[in-house]
């Protein structure tokens, strides 16, 4: 039981810290207008190397989307512009 | 067994009619993908030497999607065991999207217990030829499980949070009946619930920094571990993980640094088991305390900025790895692991592993009488690709 208490209160000690870091809005800015080139190249490395465009046909880089979004825990946002991206890139 | 290898092709020439028919898509979207490799693995321990051939591994998967919100994901894994061919189905979910931040899965899926078995384990992604210890057979820490779980992600300012909360069937207790030399272990393998208690399990991950590089995580897992109408019914588990991540591409340094980590820690509740050598209804019975940890800490680096193709394609890995069980029980064990690693990537998703592993171990199932360190080395020679 005290573990789960532990566990909670780091849970949302993790959680005021993104609260806290959120409230900086240049930040929010900078993120909300990266380009899906550049979601890319940071999040698409973080498990495995970064995948090339040319690897996947539309339709595929749709469904490698949607499976990486629930894989890989990844926004709606972020997926779209990056899937949008492979698509006219590949 | 040749009908399930004739359906397998079958689906492969399927996916691939599907994929060049594919210049006016429909809803319903199927893939095949998966990995495979092939090495040399050399064992030496004090029990002498051992070199063999080995990969004989195919883990194919496949993806249907029907519209935007509904996929259906599964991994078979094909294995020859001692010339047997072994089928295991890894993963087999149906996944829903139910809104921009929130998913839910249902069936077998890998659990996120940390990261290294959801994300990172599989051939052309793990930057060594082996798992880090205290995961796989014999594991302190699961796998995957059959149960629901919700999932999802959402943007917090600059900053990005995720999780996931499920329920599974959970892992059983080996009471020592049918392997005494097991008594207090958990069994991770163990797909039909044992007792009508369900385990619960949850991670919160965190990317505090606005260009994603950095991910902080943590997690549990916890629920009844003892066979219903047992002696050993109410015996509990808890389990929880801290898993962190930083990759990123550094100018200065002129390439791609790249480290994982991740702390498991299994703490069974105490129980009484039988002694080895005596009979199951004898009155001798031992107890210990029932709590096994397990890390790993690994370093990569890859000189993507360089100039020459051939050095931006190497790679250097660095991990340390510990492994300590229950002391008192009869699978007590302290083992630690130093793995070195040269990869050449061919491609994104093709690699070769030259990795060389230096074990010290102490205890253990299948150890000698006495505490004693054996010390053993291991070199692995592996080919990987994604497919
Ligand atoms: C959190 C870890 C993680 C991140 C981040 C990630 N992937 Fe993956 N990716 C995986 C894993 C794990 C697999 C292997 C899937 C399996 O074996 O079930 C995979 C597989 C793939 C594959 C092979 C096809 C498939 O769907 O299995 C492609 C292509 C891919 N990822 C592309 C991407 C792209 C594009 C991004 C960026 C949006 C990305 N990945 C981000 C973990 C990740």
């Amino acid at each position: 039981m005290k573990k789960i208490i532990l566990i909670f209160t780091l849970s949302l000690a993790v959680a005021a810290i993104a609260i806290i870091s959120s409230s900086c809005t240049a930040q929010r800015e900078i993120a909300a207008q990266k380009s899906g080139a550049e979601l890319w190249a940071q999040n698409c490395i973080r498990c495995h190397n970064i995948p090339s465009p040319p690897s996947y046909t539309d339709v595929q880089w749709e469904t490698i989307g949607l499976h990486m979004r629930e894989r890989a825990n990844m926004t709606s946002g972020q997926i779209k512009k990056i899937v949008a991206f492979l698509q006219t890139a590949n | 067994m040749r009908r399930i290898f004739i359906t397998v092709i079958g689906l492969f020439l399927l996916g691939n009619s599907i994929v060049a028919q594919d210049s006016k898509p429909g809803k319903t979207q199927f893939m095949v993908r998966g990995y495979g490799h092939a090495g040399l693995d050399y064992y030496k321990t004090p029990d002498g030497k051992d070199i063999s051939f080995v990969g004989a591994a195919f883990s194919p998967i496949f993806l249907f999607k029907q519209g935007n919100r509904f996929m259906f994901e599964t991994e078979l894994e094909f294995e020859l065991q001692k010339n047997e061919l072994e089928i295991g189905l890894e993963y087999a979910n149906l996944m829903y999207v139910i809104n921009k931040y929130l998913m839910v899965r249902a069936g077998k899926f890998l659990l996120p217990f940390g990261t290294f078995m959801e994300r990172l384990h599989p051939a052309w992604i793990n930057r060594l030829s082996t798992k880090p210890l205290g995961f796989g057979h014999d594991g302190i820490s699961p796998a995957s499980d059959i149960g629901i779980e919700f999932r999802g992600a959402a943007p917090i300012g600059g900053t990005h949070i995720n999780y996931s909360v499920y329920v599974t069937n959970g892992p059983r207790l080996k009471d020592g009946s049918e392997e005494p030399d097991e008594a207090g272990m958990l069994n991770f393998q163990n797909y039909i619930d044992n007792n009508n208690n369900k385990f619960v399990g949850a991670r919160i991950g965190y990317l505090p920094l606005y260009n994603s590089s950095l991910e902080l995580g943590l997690s549990f897992y916890t629920g009844k571990v003892g066979d219903q109408g047992s002696v050993y019914e109410d015996v509990r588990a808890f389990l929880w993980a801290a898993d962190f991540s930083f990759v990123k591409q550094i100018s200065p340094i002129k390439g791609i640094l790249d480290i994982k980590a991740q702390y498991n820690q299994t703490n069974v509740s105490d129980a009484y088991y039988p002694v080895v050598e005596e009979a199951r209804d004898s009155a001798n019975l031992f107890t210990f305390n029932n709590l096994s940890r397990a890390y790993y800490a690994q370093l990569s680096y890859r000189p993507s900025m360089a100039g020459k193709t051939f050095l931006k394609n190497l790679e250097i890995i660095g991990r340390y790895s510990k492994l300590k069980t229950p002391e008192g029980s009869n699978w007590g064990s302290d083992v630690s692991e130093l793995t070195f690693g040269l990869n050449y990537w061919i491609s994104w998703r093709q690699v070769i592993k030259i990795n060389y592993a230096f074990i010290n171990s102490e205890g253990g199932p299948d150890a000698e009488e006495g505490p004693q360190t054996q010390k053993s080395n291991s070199l692995f020679v592996h080919w990987a690709i994604g497919l």
